[in-house]
């Protein structure tokens, strides 16, 4: 726009958005016990994220933030941009403490905790030796040593074989959420509108476990998760890497009941071809439907559909031929819409 | 844009007021489909909230000549919803960070060296606002159980599970 | 004209009618089909049928309806007084479609321009009559676009009616000029009580004509645009003269289907983002964040 901006704007200060857990509410009544936001070590990337901290009880939480193109909130009386959320979420400070001690391994002796825990680029990381239970929580990743003869103090030693143990208990109990969850672990699918209501049924043991070691993943170093996964026993990953997810994935996490069971005659087929990470060309043809035409049946309002012109529909039959063997028919229903390009008919 | 904010965790701690998770007021949200590039007061009141309507497929109104369809979404259960500010730097005085007529036992802690309230060091947020639903608008369609952002919401008891403790063998 | 009902609502579309006089469910009826309000940038879009029975078309001619256009507001205003003392032999009903409507259909993902916007408002007037038991004989229409696509279009719709698409037709069919006149008093109506859905300050309701080109309305516009919401749901987003106001003097708001610079030069964005992936994608976060739109917070 021209000639207005909001810089100069004084009521223009940016609002976040976030979710808290509940409890911060009434955790902490002091400011000196308070909670506070800090910089400390992503542990899968080794940059920098963001984390928030509780004073009193100690308690480290990880900050996810949702962020997609095109949002904005209206807050009460003012608009902000960005359409950003924050959700702030407990986190294990074990994956923390453990980025630094593997670091410190290299040096390969026992150490005590204030010389592991050390980083010029996130100071702050010494609020984790403050937390509870740190020795409690160091067990499962180190071997330890006491000197009495000069100090109590505890020394520490990263230890590979404790560790992978810890992280196969930590992708057990995930694999146990996913299931609760009813997170579709599955492989990736192509188009909601047509591989949706079998999908939730078909996830096996092997995806479960495949995806709680990709979560886990994302809060240890690369070479600790490849060595989770040998230690898993997880099939080798293929060589290509997993595409971008496409736009418009299945996220439900309840399961799906198909609408209309147009399924039943090629179930068997669509799940091997789920396993084909390239889409055959009646896929990205049915993939161009869906992004051009499968929503606007929906867009008019009920009213307008009162007079609207007896609706437009093409039944597409995709040929045999373009479709994996065996899959039986396709059946597109466009509404009011044209006929999309790409598409044969027959 | 607030360039300022974004560095501010690079170079302060910034602290989170205790006391405003506990006094904020319920705000009302809505979650738009589009990007209006500008953080600023807008008479939310008097253009959109009457124009929404409640149809047969959850709810309608529409923004700028367009139509949007939305629903409430709850908050999860055990997380609240707030809006929180950053405080201008000049803003902060000893006197508002603490609750008035604060207990003996706080008056104590406070006799403590101040190790988290190094005043050139530090900023200062508050929640100005709480919620425990907000509106979330698609363009011309309901969101439904698909949209990311509903999904994103499920975050939180996926991440407890990743995050509890391990059993003891 | 009791219009009460769209005064309680007027984001969407209402119809209204007269009883339908019993001899039109008995004899062979004419019928007329005309518009008002298409052109302005403010207000509803009334369309409206009028009919009686071939062998009253007479008596019609005889209360001297003539194209609405050539009216004055006081002479529509009596006429259509007329035509409802003669409501034992002439029936009507309209279709408002309001100014919030047509925005959002013509502003659409899938646009529904104006003319599809007409053409299936006035078939579904001509079908509403039909379920009405109005014995539909000749159906007589002033042009909206191309009168033979049109006249193609009803005529399809309505194959056991004689369907007339032409210019003019309101000067020319005394059907067609009792419908304008219907037209255009529910139009001058509705904007004279318009219900604003926003709560406006300081309204002033001086908007002139409604048609763009009055320099009267353009000030209205001008003065009611608002940065973040553009205007009230009074005025059509879509005319072109909402748009360049909007352009200049409110926020740029920017949808998922706003067309993109690299929507004009092709699919760049597409090819340049695979090449960047092969050399410098950093790892990404597991696809359950992806899918999700979640990634780790760095900044506040």
């Amino acid at each position: 726009m021209a000639g207005r901006g909001d810089c100069g704007d004084g009521a223009g200060a940016r609002q976040h958005v976030f979710l808290l857990p509940e409890y911060l509410k009434d955790a902490s009544k002091k400011m000196k016990s308070g909670l506070m936001f800090v910089k400390l070590v992503n542990p899968c990337l080794g940059e920098g994220a963001l984390y928030l901290f509780n004073m009193c009880p100690q308690q480290l939480f990880e900050i996810k933030v949702f962020k997609e193109k095109h949002h904005s909130w209206f807050i009460n009386q003012s608009v902000q941009s960005g359409g950003l959320l924050h959700l702030a979420t407990p986190m294990d400070p074990l994956f923390l403490l453990l980025y630094y001690l593997q670091k410190a391994d290299k040096e390969g002796k026992f150490q005590p905790l204030d010389q592991v825990v050390v980083d010029d680029v996130f100071p702050d990381c010494i609020l984790l030796l403050k937390l509870p239970e740190l020795e409690k929580l160091l067990q499962h990743v180190t071997e330890e040593k006491v000197n009495p003869e000069i100090d109590k103090k505890k020394y520490y030693k990263y230890s590979k074989e404790k560790t992978l143990k810890w992280l196969e208990k930590k992708v057990n109990q995930t694999m146990a959420a996913l299931k609760t969850n009813h997170i579709n672990v599955g492989a990736r699918v192509q188009s909601s509108a047509f591989f949706s209501s079998h999908q939730v049924s078909s996830d096996k043991e092997e995806d479960y476990i495949c995806y709680a070691h990709g979560l886990i993943s994302d809060y240890i170093p690369k070479e600790l998760s490849d060595d989770l996964a040998k230690h898993l026993k997880l099939p080798e990953p293929s060589a290509s890497m997993p595409n971008p997810p496409t736009k418009k994935v299945k996220l439900s996490d309840e399961p799906v009941e198909a609408k209309e069971d147009y399924t039943k005659f090629n179930t068997k087929d669509l799940k091997t071809e789920k396993k084909n990470s390239k889409m055959t060309a009646a896929q990205k043809a049915l993939a161009k439907v869906d992004k051009s035409g499968m929503k606007s049946g929906s867009t008019k309002t009920e009213k307008e559909q009162v007079t609207a012109d007896p609706h437009k529909a093409w039944l597409l039959l995709m040929s045999l031929k373009t479709l994996p063997e065996g899959s039986g028919f396709f059946f597109c229903v466009l509404e009011n819409h044209q006929m999309p390009k790409d598409v044969h008919i027959c | 844009m607030e360039s300022s904010d974004e560095e501010d965790v690079v170079k302060y701690r910034v602290h989170l007021r205790p006391i405003t998770l506990r006094n904020a007021a319920p705000a009302t949200l809505h979650f738009l489909p589009c990007e209006i590039p500008v953080n600023r007061p807008a008479p939310v009141e008097r253009f959109f909230t009457p124009a929404i309507r409640q149809g047969p497929r959850g709810l309608e109104v529409s923004f700028r000549g367009r139509s949007l369809r939305g629903e409430e979404v709850e908050v999860p259960p055990s997380l609240v919803g707030y809006v929180m500010r950053m405080e201008e730097k000049g803003e902060v005085s000893g006197k508002q960070d603490f609750p008035e007529g604060s207990e003996d036992e706080e008056e104590q802690e406070l006799l403590e060296p101040p190790e988290a309230l190094e005043r050139d060091f530090d900023r200062f947020m508050g929640a100005s606002a709480s919620f425990s639903r907000f509106t979330v608008w698609g363009l011309e369609t309901i969101p439904g159980p698909d949209a990311k952002v509903r999904a994103a919401l499920t975050w939180p008891s996926l991440a407890a599970a990743i995050h509890a403790p391990v059993q003891e063998d | 004209m009791d219009l009460s009902e769209l005064e309680r609502d007027n984001t969407g579309r209402c119809r209204l009618n007269s009883p339908v006089p019993a001899v039109c469910r008995k004899a062979p009826c004419a019928l007329g089909v005309d518009e008002a309000g298409r052109g302005p940038v403010l207000g509803p879009m009334v369309y409206a049928i009028c009919y009686c029975p071939l062998s009253r078309l007479t008596d019609l001619e005889a209360l001297k309806v003539a194209d609405s256009k050539t009216l004055s507001e006081s002479e529509r205003d009596r006429l259509f007084a007329k035509m409802e003392e003669d409501g034992d032999f002439v029936g009507w009903a309209l279709d408002v479609l309001s100014p919030n409507l047509i925005s959002t259909s013509m502003l659409g993902r899938v646009k529904y321009n104006l003319n599809s916007m007409s053409h299936d408002t006035a078939a579904g007037l001509v079908q509403y009559a039909l379920d009405q038991g109005v014995k539909v004989a000749q159906v007589f229409v002033d042009t909206v676009g191309l009168p033979e696509t049109y006249q193609k279009r009803l005529q399809q719709c309505f194959p056991d009616i004689e369907v007339t698409v032409t210019a003019k037709a309101d000067a020319l069919y005394p059907v067609v000029s009792a419908a304008s006149i219907c037209a255009k008093v529910a139009r001058d109506q509705v904007v004279k009580n318009w219900q604003f859905v926003e709560k406006l300050q300081d309204l002033d309701i001086d908007y002139g004509s409604g048609y763009p080109n009055d320099p009267k309305t353009k000030a209205w516009l001008r003065k009611h645009v608002e940065p973040i919401f553009g205007f009230p749901q009074f005025v059509r987003f879509s005319w072109r003269t909402a748009q360049s106001i909007l352009e200049k003097e409110a926020e740029v708001v920017t949808w998922e289907d706003s067309p993109t610079e690299e929507d004009q030069v092709g699919h760049g964005k597409i090819t340049s983002y695979f090449n960047e992936g092969h050399r410098t994608r950093p790892r990404l976060p597991h696809r359950y964040f992806q899918e999700r739109s979640l990634e780790s917070a760095t900044t506040l």
